[in-house]
């Protein structure tokens, strides 16, 4: 058994000599690369970690929305979105948010992805409300922090695409994102 | 905190078949912020924060919120759904400890 298993060491050592050095180092080195990514991507499949650090960043409300949306136009949705907000919200712990957008919510016609995003937050991305047609009507209420007084805004994603903005400034007296 | 992960539902009390019902939802939950130290640096930790929310009614879900810690303590969540037929919709939290908080409401037509 002992000699079985030094002759399938023997093998590997004598590989190592023949091929000379750098390669196998390199293999060596880019296995574990691949282990090291494995590792994180484990860790990262852990609940949580991997979604907030996905969806809720540490990050300006440029770079936000440039991850959620890429270079994709959107245009103003002040006709279709209907924002309801405070325009003075005493204690930004809690704040009353609901978005009601004009759509037929038909299974060729709806709002896919109801997106509220804060712009003076440490962390912008409030929420993303995914909606199937038989929701009946485009409408989503949350309660939300702001940090501070900034303007609030909200993007809608139509099945086709497009992509719809409106903004609103709420004034904080009391900020309510702490750290 | 002994109440965490409590859900409340509230739907109308009369609901007729085709209406468009508005559901109002909360969960007992304290949706951690990001703590800093002296220095101002963040403390790199699991924070404890609910990250989705999935809703459910006979079975096919038809809304989900994706969050972040951007939303309030003991947050509040409304949507609505077309009411078909008789059944049962489910509301579901699931936070970054791996904890899932359920809430049910029987919707009957009367």
């Amino acid at each position: 058994m002992s000699r079985r298993l030094s002759r399938l060491r023997d093998p590997g050592t004598t590989e190592e000599h023949t091929d000379g050095h750098g390669l196998t180092r390199r293999a060596v080195l880019v296995a574990l690369g691949a282990m090291g990514v494995a590792v994180a991507g484990g860790l990262a499949a852990t609940p949580g970690t991997a979604h907030g650090q996905a969806f809720g960043q540490n990050e300006s409300v440029e770079e936000a929305m440039k991850r959620l949306f890429g270079g994709k136009t959107i245009k103003d949705g002040s006709a279709a979105i209907k924002l309801d907000v405070p325009l003075i919200a005493e204690n930004g712990a809690v704040v009353p948010i609901s978005v009601t957008v004009e759509s037929p919510m038909t299974p060729t016609s709806w709002v896919k992805h109801i997106y509220v995003v804060a712009d003076k937050n440490r962390i912008p991305v409030v929420t993303r409300a995914t909606l199937a047609p038989e929701a009946g009507r485009a409408y989503m209420g949350a309660s939300i922090r702001l940090g501070e007084t900034g303007d609030v805004r909200v993007i809608a994603e139509q099945s086709d695409g497009t992509l719809l903005q409106v903004k609103r400034e709420v004034k904080v007296t009391v900020g309510g994102c702490g750290g | 905190m002994a109440d965490i992960g409590k859900v409340r539902i509230r739907v109308p009390s009369s609901i007729k078949p085709g209406d468009i019902v508005e559901v109002r939802s909360l969960v007992i939950h304290p949706m951690e912020r990001i703590e800093r130290d002296a220095q101002g640096k963040i403390i790199q930790k699991n924070y404890n924060y609910i990250n989705k929310v999935v809703v459910t009614y006979l079975g096919k879900t038809i809304a989900t919120f994706d969050t972040t810690q951007s939303v309030a303590e003991n947050p509040f969540f409304s949507f609505t759904f077309k009411a078909t037929d008789p059944g049962q919709l489910k509301i579901q939290f699931l936070d970054t400890t791996g904890g899932r908080y359920e809430g049910t409401a029987d919707i009957k037509f009367s």
